[in-house]
């Protein structure tokens, strides 16, 4: 694989679905051949941020309100998702979302769905079989029936057989036992010094992913909270607090963190009666 | 309404002819089978315009090789390609703004295509009903006391062979893998670079082809063409059901299913239980088995 | 839309006000007086004069119902009314003026400009009574409880069955027998048409109650051809239905040539649709406000997380089907004896498509929109009709008048194609907004 990785800019993007702030002016940069991850609990925005890049907003009712997403300095937001993919970002999915009903190799050669190089497709498939060898014995099976570790390596290959310049996992330790977790970070960690392909990691798992990436995020209910790199996050009290399930003095920061509310106004509704 | 019966009794050569005739019917059961399935299948919508699909299908065969007099071959590719492009209209026109609506709205709108698809029929062909197609070889040979027609026979084949050449097309086509990708998951589908709108339009323009064999097909078969051969679409539904609605071959040996029974109850029941008995074979796989007899179980994960 | 007039901060500053009892009954009791005192005091005057006089009633019951409205901080019984807000109030108050004047208005001679269609308008209005109690009844089981069916119009035909042995062939046309017998034939054949929602969902239940449809249609051909023939069944001539004994002194009710109460003619037919149409939705409205209501969007939402509240999913399904069919029966029932006549083709599938297209313009899941739909469904080729005859350039086109009934057909199917993909609300939707607007720019003035 030859694409150099490309960097993507997110500026000051808000993401609204109906009335509800899903993101509000978010910023994140990942540099070129950059290892970046973003933080953030359960409805902190995070799957939203993934289908701003990869322009998906549209399947689940959400629009871009405000802001700019460039990759390698061209603006992909108003491009639809196969343009998006071909022009080198490729995801892997929170949940894998493999197609269940499909064979592991069909699934792997889908992920090369934008190509026009038919023919270094096989090469592609070829180099993924020697990235993830556990896969060769399997690729004639459905891939709804493999297990939880080898179904994520298929959808981590699924998304390498696009060629990209920028991979996006997606809770890519969600549900997996953490040797597996474990060996898919140093994966991805490879991929991104040998081929130099930048990397963007949504997680949960944050020792974790402060352990691989370069840069990292916080993000908490729509807006980055924390930012810098790797080590220095690692070193913050919050970010032990909150992420890393550490840090004794930071408690009574806690209730102090100043959090954003995702819905500033009532929508219309009917206030409580009190009872008198 | 295929083979008309006075004898009801259990002689072996009245039940072979109702076998024969079950298959002949079931064959264009399964043609119309096969537009629900191949919609169905891809993008989850229930089509139920495509009784009126077939019905525009056996029309627009009537003016291009009747009217227009066009030579066989040529007639048929032009009414392929006039169907295509209508399938192509009915995507980019209206079904693409539906996609993630809910179910039944789709269903509501397909209802409504139907409705003006019969409107406009009427208005430019008319009330007034129109001899059926007779370009197909028009006779028939004896087996054990019992005729068979060749047009049954030549329905079977092509049933068959679209069946086959669906299946290769998405078992070994790039395009079909990605159709199959969109059907099993949309969303993981646009990530991968799919493009589901593209699929979706494809979906679309298969179906009408299909309704434009289906028509063709059809149009030997009916008593006469008019605005009554779009039931033809509903009478088709226990075939699609039985067969599974996801299932290319299910739909075949659903519609050749449905077709024996309901000609078995057509000759020893009567006419009037054809459609209570198909329906409620429909009703019974339904309770026990919801996705047919071939259909997909989706692997759901809560 | 009533939420958002009265946001939280406008209440704590408006002073609490109560209305007396008379106060808040006087608005509906003007409404309900004032069109009998018009109807029997003015059949000699000028239609202009009575359309003027109706104008201003109409205004100043609408202008009371909305001052008296108890404002402030409500208590829970005050919060939990059908009408709670002025502008709920006045529309009530309109409403019941507006249905109570109608059959004078429609009743009295008028030749309206242009040769607009007058005469058939009353036909048109019963019709659309009985049509909108069927559709909203379909509408609580399709739109508000999710049950996705087509075996709606099995029910209309178990209507007419049930109103062919009871109200026919045992009594001889005493229809008030046969509503009840119907809607209690449909409460129970609907909770066993609703068995396979427990097991299917979406497409599967769609296909399974049209199956109920098929068979349902064999039963109704059976039942035809067993005591009636291919005539189909008479609701008419000997079979009308009479009016009852106790209410024949009222004015206006007199017997027939031959000592007879028959409900005949538009007049009589509205005072019996109406209030039977106005009940049920009304009862239906409050269904969707009880527990058993709330019960069957919580199931329609997610059945799961419904059990898990200890929502008793399977009754609760059961109970919306058998609702809905009861009141579909009855309107079998009605619209059979004001039609006449019911024969084999009554019931096709085309009339399931009606219901379906009377539901989307009238937009989807909200039960006044089964008014809207079914008033549009029958005044659009009225109207329609007159534009071809009478309306200028459009009556020049030859094509229009070539192909009257297929153009309305074709306009149906757009409408249902536009509606679903701009406007998924329908006509409730735009009537909403409506009345939203006007509600804002009032209150913008103040009341």
């Amino acid at each position: 694989m030859s694409s150099d990785g490309l960097d993507l800019r997110i500026e000051d993007l808000t993401v609204v679905y109906g009335g509800v702030t899903a993101l509000d002016s978010v910023n994140i940069t990942v540099p070129p051949g950059g290892f970046v991850t973003v933080l953030g609990a359960n409805g902190a925005g995070k799957t939203t941020l993934v289908r701003s890049i990869t322009s998906l907003l549209y399947l689940h009712k959400g629009r871009v309100r405000r802001g700019s997403i460039t990759l390698g300095g061209e603006s992909i937001l108003a491009k639809k998702s196969p343009d998006i993919v071909k022009a080198g970002v490729a995801q892997v999915p929170e949940g894998r979302k493999l197609f269940p009903n499909l064979t592991v190799k069909e699934n792997l050669l889908c992920g090369a769905a934008s190509r026009s190089d038919v023919d270094a497709i096989d090469d592609s498939l070829e180099q993924n079989l020697e990235l993830f060898p556990q896969l060769r014995p399997l690729l004639n099976q459905t891939a709804g029936l493999l297990s939880g570790g080898e179904q994520q390596m298929v959808a981590v290959g699924r998304a390498l057989m696009s060629d990209p310049a920028l991979l996006i996992c997606d809770e890519l330790s969600l549900g997996l036992a953490p040797k597996i977790v474990h060996r898919l970070f140093e994966l991805l960690t490879e991929i991104n010094e040998r081929r130099g392909t930048s990397i963007l990691v949504i997680e949960q798992n944050a020792s974790l992913a402060l352990q691989h990436a370069a840069d990292a995020y916080v993000l908490e209910l729509g807006r980055v909270l924390i930012e810098g790199t790797a080590d220095e996050l690692r070193g913050n009290p919050m970010v032990q607090e909150l992420y890393l399930g550490g840090g004794g003095e930071a408690h009574t920061s806690y209730a102090a963190i100043e959090r954003p509310s995702r819905r500033p106004e009532a929508h219309g509704r009917r206030p409580p009666v009190s009872e008198s | 309404m295929l083979l008309a019966f006075g004898n009801f009794t259990a002689d072996p050569s009245v039940n072979l002819q109702l076998l024969i005739g079950g298959l002949a019917l079931g064959a264009i059961y399964a043609v119309v089978a096969l537009g629900f399935v191949l919609v169905y299948k891809s993008t989850d919508v229930l089509n139920l315009a495509h009784g009126e699909f077939l019905m525009l299908g056996a029309y627009f065969a009537l003016t291009f090789l009747i009217s227009e007099n066009l030579n066989f071959f040529l007639g048929v590719f032009v009414l392929l390609l006039v169907m295509l492009v209508f399938g192509l209209l009915v995507h980019y026109g209206i079904m693409r703004r539906m996609v993630g609506q809910g179910f039944f709205a789709i269903v509501l709108i397909t209802l409504g295509i139907a409705t003006i698809i019969r409107a406009l029929l009427l208005i430019f062909y008319g009330p007034t009903e129109r001899a059926r197609l007779d370009l197909l070889p028009q006779g028939s040979f004896e087996v054990g006391g019992a005729t068979v027609r060749y047009v049954d026979l030549i329905i079977f084949g092509v049933v068959a062979a679209c069946v086959l050449l669906f299946f290769i097309f998405f078992k070994y086509t790039r395009l079909g893998l990605h159709m199959r990708a969109v059907a099993d998951d949309i969303e993981a589908a646009a990530a991968m670079g799919i493009d589901p709108d593209k699929v979706y339009a494809m979906t679309w323009a298969a179906a009408m082809v299909m309704a434009g064999v289906g028509g063709l097909l059809f149009g030997h078969v009916t008593g006469a063409i008019d605005r009554s051969i779009e039931a033809i679409g509903l009478r088709a539904f226990p075939a699609a059901v039985v067969g599974g609605l996801t299932s290319l071959g299910g739909s075949i040996v659903g519609g050749l299913v449905v077709g024996v029974i309901e000609q078995f109850a057509n000759g020893h029941l009567g006419t009037k239980w054809r459609e209570p008995v198909a329906f409620s074979v429909m009703f019974v796989v339904l309770l026990v088995r919801p996705t047919g007899l071939w259909g997909r179980k989706d692997l759901e994960r809560v | 839309m009533t939420a958002v007039e009265n946001p939280a901060p406008q209440q704590e500053d408006s002073p609490t006000y109560r209305p007396s009892t008379i106060q808040r009954l006087l608005p509906f009791a003007v409404a309900a007086v004032v069109p009998f005192i018009l109807g029997s005091t003015t059949e000699n005057v000028n239609f202009w004069w009575k359309a003027l006089i109706t104008v201003v009633v109409l205004a100043v019951v609408a202008r009371m119902a909305w001052v008296w409205t108890p404002r402030g901080e409500l208590t829970h019984r005050e919060d939990m009314r059908l009408w709670r807000t002025p502008s709920d109030r006045s529309w009530a108050a309109v409403t019941t003026f507006g249905l109570l004047v109608l059959p004078f208005i429609l009743a009295s001679d008028f030749t309206p400009p242009m040769d607009f269609p007058w005469a058939t308008w009353f036909a048109v209005v019963n019709l659309v009574l009985i049509f909108a109690m069927g559709a909203a009844a379909f509408n609580l089981l399709v739109g508000y409880s999710g049950q996705i069916s087509l075996a709606h119009v099995a029910f209309l035909a178990l209507g007419s069955i049930v109103g062919g042995i009871v109200g026919v062939q045992w009594s001889g046309g005493n229809m008030w027998v046969a509503l009840p017998a119907a809607a209690l034939a449909g409460a129970v054949v609907g909770a066993i048409s609703g068995l396979p929602a427990l097991r299917l969902k979406h497409l599967y239940l769609l296909l399974a109650t049209f199956g109920f449809h098929f068979v349902m249609m064999l039963v109704w051909r059976e039942y035809l051809q067993e005591y009636f023939g291919f005539v189909g069944i008479r609701f008419k001539g000997e079979n009308s239905p009479r009016i009852a004994s106790w209410l024949h002194w009222l004015p206006g009710i007199d017997p027939d040539d031959n000592g007879e109460f028959i409900i005949t003619g538009q007049f009589r037919w509205y005072w019996v649709l109406m209030p039977i149409t106005v009940l049920s939705i009304l009862f239906m409205v409050n269904v969707v406000r009880t527990r058993e209501g709330r019960a069957f969007a919580a199931v329609r939402d997610r059945d799961v997380s419904a059990s898990l509240l200890g929502i008793n999913v399977a009754r609760s399904k059961l109970l919306a089907f058998a609702l809905s069919s009861a009141v579909v029966s009855m309107s079998g029932v009605l619209a059979s004896f004001y039609i006449g006549s019911r024969g084999e083709d009554s019931f096709n599938v085309q009339t399931v498509l009606n219901y379906a297209i009377i539901i989307v313009v009238g937009g989807f899941s909200s039960i006044q929109g089964a008014i809207f739909g079914s008033a549009f469904f029958w005044f659009l080729p009225e109207w329609f009709k007159w534009a071809r005859e009478e309306l200028w350039i459009v009556r020049d086109i030859d094509f229009l008048s070539d192909y009257p009934s297929e153009i309305d057909l074709a306009i149906k199917g757009f409408l249902v194609v536009i509606i679903l993909m701009f406007k998924p609300d329908g006509l409730a939707g735009l009537w909403k907004d409506v009345k939203g607007w006007i509600g804002r720019s009032l209150a913008r003035r103040g009341p």
